[in-house]
């Protein structure tokens, strides 16, 4: 069973790349401007296609940049530099940048070369991708869902006990949480939103989860029963998980896009599959271990939880891009 | 299960105790490890729980002769997912500021295995009435459980009960933090073991 | 087959009686929750402005609301502002649009009442029907101009910005100086004991009476509180009325104290705050310039 999941993992490992350079998309709309990026907090580079004419690359006039949701006001530039190799300039500020922000550029007329090239208007933003990943990784890591937002847990402790069931139980979670997930995205987007039926979320998303949990169930029934045999009884249990309802409620409220959801799902997914994964590698020690009698079961699982709780308060306040 | 013989009494008695959700059944655990930070949050979310247990468990004990068996589980969840709704906007209305502290919670108690469980162990099995008071128990006794956990934790981190300071310092501010709800709750389920066991000997040493 | 359309019956139905009973009691609370958004964000704006219990506001403290739009027509971006003005004998708006150089590009009057434009829908709707139909528009925030007899005495930002966990949400009051007079926290999901602790006194009070040019490069300084200054943040009613004026000019041009263990917190609330005050006295320049010049009627 571990080894087909190993083998499917590493099959799609290859498809990353051509994932990631499709997301990169561009940031540039002017074909003389190559790229335009967040150098740090205190400055942005452009990178150019040609020489533009030293003069007017180093006048600060020559930009205007603001935020994009606040277009009236215009960032102030301390000072524009030109590359070395004459084709990149740097736009210093003298207050830090909100990177979180789109930013953008408008160049009056380019001129390179004794040529006007025309004006341009180019996005500067952090990768998308930079984004997505943190949405992940913070759902996975530093808003684990069991150890730091503690939802899940009936679920968690009933299934801790092997690593085995531990992992099973994580899988099959992953796969519903995704499923539904997006099922509930699109209703929301779609149906709830529009109609403006916000009070019916918590009846339309459990009923999404139920949706998900019949659909995966009679899927992996056909296409794979051996599959089926290993993970079916855990998929009851999907149902009663905090967190499979807690996902959508938080990307309804927060309004993300597909992407955004998508990986919050996965992120929350495999997050629980890690909890679980560690719980259970600490209950197979428990086992040999001699607890007293009153703490036997339960109570000792529960400290030890609290335990790998106080552990992952260390992510806390991680910031990626 | 067939209908039950206890009384209405011996219902309520049973929930808080012999059967409390937290700390003996392990359901539903999620509230008591991440809402216990104050004894009002306790207090506001273990109401909150009731009706939606109350409402449920005689609204399924009402229809029980009409559901047909194969769609059990989805009509549960129908039940309890209207209710809730409708618990989540009155609080929203009419106690705004305690709602914002309950966040998310309110809406999640859709998926708290207790409510279905007792539903399906318990309401679709007996009489209106009967479904009442052991909803009734139910709740009360996921009260107890929210209350005395949130009590400890209260009391320790941040030294006031129910918003009046008692000790006038915080003794120990982890208390506070999430990772101390895992914490108490194991301690407190050990106590509840120990004195029932110590009951279990009473009882014997008795007979 | 007839038992899976009895099944599919009943479950719809039920389905119907649900929403049926989850419609009604929305209808019945949706009110309410508007009432008492609407209550929430009154008291706090008195609060700000040192009315209460023992100092009750006067009829002649009103508070109008100015609000702002970004407006899009032809491919160019434009400012609109809902201005209330005076029409013969009532209160009513008018909708400025400036270009991007601060220049009074088109205005128009809205047929809305103060109290109606509280609403957002309400004033969507008034847009939609005054402005051209190829005009996009999108509500950005909004600016309370309290006047007292007719004189302004503070402006109300409420503002919201990223914390360390999602959103903070703030309430902000400015003479008209721009000088800060309170800053109060209206909502933030921080962690309790640690960055929770910025919608306590002794922390949002350091922003009391801290000038705009000081507010201008203000930063967050890792230090601990001294303890003189946090009787006054907290208590200032136990100290005398010399002590109090020695520790404020003392503290007056210091920076922000940051708080134990969340300085990401307090770092963002003061970023937050910095930024909300210079965009605003940017915009009420220009706005100011453009009522003046062009003879609008404002009542602010």
């Amino acid at each position: 069973m571990r080894s087909m999941i190993q083998r499917y993992a590493f099959r799609s490992i290859w498809l990353m790349p051509v994932f990631l350079l499709f997301l990169m998309g561009c940031n540039v709309e002017h074909p003389f401007v190559k790229k335009v990026a967040f150098k740090d907090s205190l400055s942005i580079s452009i990178e150019f296609a040609g020489e533009p004419d030293a003069d007017w690359a180093t006048d600060p006039d020559n930009y205007r940049i603001y935020e994009k949701r606040d277009p009236d006001v215009l960032l102030v530039i301390s000072e524009v530099i030109l590359g070395p190799d004459k084709r990149s300039v740097l736009i210093k500020f003298d207050e830090e940048i909100n990177q979180a922000e789109p930013h953008v550029i408008a160049l009056t007329p380019i001129h390179s070369q004794g040529k006007d090239l025309g004006t341009a208007l180019l996005n500067v933003k952090r990768l998308y991708i930079g984004e997505l990943f943190a949405i992940l990784i913070g759902a996975m890591l530093i808003n684990n869902y069991v150890f730091t937002k503690y939802l899940g847990l009936c679920v968690f402790f009933g299934t801790s006990k092997k690593r085995d069931t531990a992992v099973g139980m994580g899988i099959t979670f992953t796969i519903v949480m995704v499923a539904s997930a997006m099922m509930s995205w699109f209703l929301y987007q779609f149906v709830l939103k529009p109609f403006e039926l916000d009070f019916l979320q918590v009846v339309v998303f459990i009923g999404m989860v139920s949706l998900s949990v019949q659909a995966v169930d009679t899927v992996l029934r056909k296409v794979n029963p051996a599959l089926f045999k290993a993970f079916g009884v855990y998929l009851v249990l999907v149902i009663a998980n905090c967190i499979i309802l807690a996902v959508p409620l938080t990307l309804a409220d927060n309004e993300y896009s597909a992407m955004e959801s998508l990986m919050l799902a996965l992120g929350a997914g495999t997050g629980f599959l890690l909890a679980l994964f560690l719980m259970s590698s600490a209950g197979e020690r428990l086992e040999l271990a001699d607890i007293p009698p009153t703490y036997r079961g339960l109570p000792i699982a529960f400290v030890t939880a609290g335990l790998f709780a106080l552990a992952f308060m260390g992510f806390s306040g991680l910031v990626i891009f | 299960m067939a209908a039950t013989k206890k009384s209405n009494k011996e219902l309520v008695i049973n929930g808080i105790f012999l059967e409390n959700p937290i700390f003996r059944l392990a359901l539903s655990m999620c509230p008591a490890v991440g809402l216990t930070t104050s004894i009002k949050n306790g207090l506001l979310l273990g109401s909150a729980v009731l009706f939606v247990q109350i409402c449920s468990s005689c609204t399924i004990a009402a229809i029980k002769n009409i559901i047909h068996p194969r769609i059990r589980i989805p009509t549960y969840t129908l039940t309890i997912a209207t209710w809730v709704t409708v618990i989540d906007l009155v609080l929203a209305a009419y106690v705004p500021a305690a709602y914002e502290e309950m966040g998310i919670f309110v809406k999640l108690i859709v998926a708290f295995a207790i409510i279905t469980m007792r539903l399906e162990t318990f309401a679709c099995k007996n009489t209106i009435s009967a479904s009442f008071w052991d909803g009734l128990g139910m709740g009360i006794g996921f009260m107890f459980g929210m209350v005395s956990i949130g009590f400890v934790r209260e009391l320790l981190g941040a030294g006031t009960i129910l918003g009046y300071d008692i000790l006038g310092f915080k003794p120990l501010l982890f208390f506070v933090l999430p990772a101390a709800g895992f914490f108490c709750v194991g301690i407190m389920m050990a106590l509840f073991n120990y004195i029932e066991g110590v009951y279990n000997r009473l009882k014997e040493r008795k007979q | 087959m007839k038992e899976i359309i009895r099944i599919t019956i009943g479950l719809t139905l039920s389905c119907f009686l649900a929403a049926m009973i989850m419609g009604a009691v929305f209808v019945v609370t949706d009110k309410t929750k508007k009432q008492n958004e609407y209550n929430k964000t009154q008291a706090t704006m008195l609060g700000l402005l040192g009315y209460g219990k023992e100092n009750p506001a006067t009829e002649e403290l009103k508070f109008y609301p100015v609000y702002r739009y970004i407006v899009e027509e032809d491919g160019e971006t434009y400012l609109g502002y809902m201005v209330p003005v005076k029409a013969s004998d009532y209160e009513a708006y008018e909708f400025l649009i400036l270009d991007l150089e601060g220049r009074l590009v088109q205005r128009f009057t809205l047929d809305i009442s103060l109290e109606k434009a509280i609403d957002d829908s309400d004033r969507q709707k008034i847009l939609k029907e005054t402005l051209k139909p190829e005009t996009a528009f999108a509500y950005q925030d909004q600016t309370i101009v309290a006047c007292l007899r007719d004189k302004r005495v503070a402006y109300l930002l409420p503002g919201e910005f990223t914390g360390f966990k999602t959103f903070i949400e703030v309430m902000l009051a400015l003479d008209p100086r721009f000088d800060i007079i309170g800053l109060e926290i209206v909502e933030h999901e921080e962690d309790p004991g640690l960055g929770a602790e910025i919608e306590q006194d002794y922390f949002k009070n350091q922003f009391k009476d801290k000038s705009f040019e000081r507010l201008k490069n203000l930063t967050v300084v890792k230090e601990p509180l001294p303890d003189v200054f946090r009787r006054y943040l907290e208590d200032p009613d136990t100290l005398s009325a010399k002590e109090l004026e020695d520790i404020r000019n003392q503290y007056l041009d210091k920076d922000i104290y940051s708080l134990t263990g969340a300085t990401i917190s307090s770092r963002a609330v003061t970023n937050g705050v910095k930024n909300m005050v210079k965009r605003f006295a940017y915009r009420i320049k220009i706005l100011d310039e453009v009522i003046a010049g062009h003879q609008i009627p404002a009542v602010i």
